[in-house]
C-alpha cells in the first residue's frame, strides 16, 4: 500500500532500533539524504551514551531537554542542533576535537530540509520516516497484495486508493496527498536512481479501486515503468498457489552502505513498524526470495500485463 | 531485456535456506548483505579454518574486474557468455563492459533459482547493450550454447567467463571436456577466462573438506598443472596462469597482502 492510510495525527510506531554501529564517514554519498544521516548520528549518539552508562533522561538534564527528545534524536527521528550534540559530546567524554568535528558534521548534514516536509500537514511522522529511507535505498524490494506500489501508481489510480481510506477528507487534502505520491516518485528516473523489485500478487490487477479507463491507463504506465533498467516488476499469478507471504505486504530497504542493515517497513492501519535486527529482517527477506522465485519471471509479467491489458 | 527462462509459476523451486549454500556462502564473504545464518555459520567455520578465504574472494572478484577491462578494452571483445554468475554484488561482467562499450552484450548463466532471480532483477543492461539470463548446469553445454545464440553472435568474437565454477564440478565429469565443448563453437579471437582456488595450501584444502561436508554442494580446488592444463590449445595472455592478485594488477600505494591459493589466466582462441 505505501501508503493509503496517511491518516491524520502523528502516531509514531515503534522506533527502529538500528543496532550496529554505522560508519559515518561514507554515509555522505549523494544518495544518503538526512533521514539516513540522522539515523548514523543517532546510533553513534546512542552507543556513547550507553557506554558512558548514562541513561535518556541523564543525558537529557544535560542539554536542558526531555528524554523523549533524546530518543527522537537517538533514533534520527529528528533533526539535531549542533549545540546539542556539541553538549552531548561533552557529557559522554567524547574530547578528541577530531571525532567531535567528524559528528557534528554529520549533525549539519543531517539538518537539511527533506523535499517531503512540505507536505507535513498530509504526512504523519511514521510515514515520513519510510519517505526518507526509501530516498535513501538503493534496492527497493516490495510485496504488494492489494494495491499497485505507491512508486508505480498512476496520479488517477493513486487518487482512487487514497480517497478508499480517506474518503471524508476535502478535496485539497485528497490532491495534496496525490501530489506527495507523484512527487516520490521522481525518485525513480532521478540519475543513480534505486532498484526497484516488486512482487504484485495478481489480485491487485484482477480487482481494481477504479473504473476501466483508470486500470487501463495503470496496466499501460506499469508496462512503461518495467522499461526501465532499474524496475522489476514480478507478477504472483494466481496459479503460484499458496505462499509464504501469508502475513501481508511488505517493503525491504537495502542501503549501499555496507554497514547499514536492511530495514524491513509493514505498514498498519494508522502506524507502521520499521525492522532491522537481523534476526527479524532475515525471516522478510526469506518470504520475499521466496515470493521472487515463485512469481513470473519480469518478462512473462510483462506478457501478462499486455494480456490484461488486451482484456480490461 | 531478454529472458530465456519459462514463467515459474506452479513449479517453482523451494528455497532453503537452512543449508548453506555457495553463492550465498561467497556473498557474505565478500561482505555482501544476501546471506542467511546456516550460510555465515558455515561461512565463520571455513574462516576459522583458513582467515584469508575473504582475501580469496576478493581476489577472483577483483580479477573479474580487471580480465573484463581488458577483454572490452585491450581485446575489443564485445560478447560475454559468464558461466557461474553468483549474486550480483559490485562490479559485476556486464557493468565493467558496458562503463567501456554500452553495446555489450552479456549472457548470465547459473543453476541456481535464487541467484537466478537476483541476477534478472538487479543485472539489467544498457539500453544499447544486451543481457539475458540462462538456468541451466555448467555440464549442460548443448542447452547453455543454443540459448545463448539467442543473444550472443559465435560467428564473432566471444569471451567465456569461468570464474571459481570450474572447481564445483568433479574430475569424474571431465572439466577440460565441458570448457573444450563451450568453447568449440567460439570463433577465432574469442577468449576464456578463468579462475579457481587451488591445492597448494594445506590450510585451505582442509577448510574445503570441512565446507563440503556441511553444504549442498561441494568444491574440488585443483593442482596449478591442472588449471593451467584447462587452456589446452589456447594462446594465454601475458603474464598466463598466475595467483589471482598477479594478473595484470593495477598500480596500487599499498603493501603487497601476499599470496592466496587461487590462480587465473586468459587465453585467446587462435
Amino acid at each position: 500500500m505505501i501508503s493509503d492510510r496517511e491518516e491524520r495525527g502523528d502516531l509514531t510506531g515503534p522506533a527502529p532500533a538500528f543496532t550496529r554501529t554505522f560508519n559515518a564517514g561514507t554515509l555522505t554519498g549523494a544518495r544518503s539524504g538526512p533521514t539516513v544521516l540522522r539515523i548514523a548520528l543517532g546510533v553513534q549518539l546512542r552507543r556513547l551514551r550507553e557506554a558512558s552508562n548514562l541513561t535518556t533522561g541523564q543525558a537529557a538534564g544535560a542539554i536542558r531537554a526531555t528524554h523523549s527528545k533524546i530518543s527522537r534524536l537517538e533514533r534520527g527521528r529528528s533533526a539535531a542542533r549542533p549545540r546539542d550534540v556539541a553538549d552531548l559530546l561533552t557529557l559522554y567524554g567524547v574530547t578528541d576535537q577530531a571525532e567531535r568535528e567528524k559528528l557534528l558534521a554529520l549533525t549539519r548534514a543531517g539538518s537539511v530540509r527533506d523535499w517531503w516536509q512540505q507536505y507535513s500537514d498530509v504526512l504523519p511522522r511514521w510515514f515520513e520516516l519510510y519517505i526518507g529511507l526509501e530516498r535513501a535505498a538503493s534496492v527497493i524490494r516490495t510485496y504488494e497484495l492489494q494495491f499497485v506500489h505507491g512508486l508505480m501508481q498512476t496520479e488517477d489510480y493513486a487518487r482512487a486508493v487514497i480517497l478508499i481510506s480517506n474518503a471524508r477528507a476535502p478535496a485539497a487534502e485528497l490532491e495534496r496527498r496525490v501530489a506527495l505520491r507523484m512527487e516520490r516518485q521522481r525518485l525513480l528516473t532521478q540519475p543513480d536512481a534505486p532498484e526497484l523489485w516488486a512482487v504484485l500478487d495478481e489480485a491487485a490487477l484482477r480487482r481494481p479501486p477504479a473504473g476501466r479507463d483508470v486500470m487501463r491507463a495503470q496496466l499501460r504506465h506499469l508496462l512503461e515503468l518495467t522499461g526501465l533498467p532499474n524496475v522489476t516488476l514480478q507478477i504472483l499469478p494466481f496459479h503460484a498457489g499458496a505462499h509464504a507471504a501469508a502475513g501481508g505486504p511488505f517493503t525491504i530497504l537495502r542501503f549501499p552502505d555496507p554497514d547499514l542493515p536492511d530495514v524491513v517497513y509493514l505498514e498498519q492501519l494508522n502506524s507502521a513498524l520499521y525492522l532491522d535486527e537481523p534476526e527479524d529482517v532475515i525471516d522478510y527477506v526469506a518470504v520475499m526470495d521466496q515470493l521472487c522465485v515463485q512469481a513470473a519471471t519480469g518478462t512473462a509479467s510483462k506478457d501478462m500485463l499486455s494480456a490484461l491489458l488486451s482484456q480490461t | 531485456m531478454t529472458d530465456s527462462s519459462p514463467d515459474a509459476g506452479q513449479n517453482a523451486p523451494k528455497l532453503d535456506t537452512t543449508v548453506p549454500h555457495s553463492a550465498r556462502v561467497w556473498n557474505y564473504w565478500l561482505g555482501g548483505k544476501d546471506h542467511y545464518p546456516a550460510d555465515r555459520m558455515v561461512g565463520d567455520q571455513v574462516m576459522a579454518m583458513f582467515p584469508d578465504i575473504t582475501r580469496l574472494a576478493r581476489a577472483d572478484r577483483a580479477f573479474l574486474g580487471r580480465a573484463v577491462r581488458y577483454l572490452a578494452g585491450e581485446a575489443g571483445i564485445r560478447q560475454f557468455l559468464d558461466i557461474g554468475t553468483g549474486l550480483p554484488t559490485a562490479n559485476n561482467t556486464h557493468e565493467v563492459a558496458q562503463a567501456i562499450a554500452p553495446d555489450s552484450r552479456i549472457v548470465y548463466v547459473d543453476n541456481d533459482p535464487l541467484v537466478l532471480v537476483h541476477a534478472r532483477a538487479l543485472l539489467t543492461s544498457t539500453p544499447e547493450g544486451a543481457c539475458d539470463y540462462i538456468d541451466a548446469d555448467l555440464r549442460e553445454t548443448g542447452k547453455i550454447l543454443a540459448r545463448a545464440a539467442g543473444t550472443l553472435d559465435f560467428t564473432r568474437p566471444v569471451a567465456l567467463m569461468m570464474l571459481g565454477i570450474v572447481g564445483q564440478i568433479p574430475d569424474s565429469d571431465h572439466p577440460e571436456a565441458v570448457i573444450g565443448q563451450l568453447m568449440s563453437p567460439m570463433t577465432s579471437g574469442s577468449y576464456l577466462a578463468l579462475s579457481d582456488g587451488v591445492n597448494t595450501s594445506e590450510t585451505f584444502t582442509e577448510a574445503v573438506r570441512h565446507y563440503n561436508e556441511n553444504s549442498a554442494s561441494t568444491y574440488h580446488p585443483r593442482s596449478p598443472e591442472q588449471l593451467a592444463g584447462f587452456f589446452a590449445g589456447l594462446e594465454l595472455v601475458e603474464p598466463g596462469v598466475v595467483e589471482l592478485s598477479r594478473w595484470r594488477p593495477d598500480a596500487t600505494p599499498f603493501p603487497d597482502a601476499g599470496e592466496v591459493p587461487g590462480m587465473c589466466g586468459v587465453g585467446r582462441k587462435p
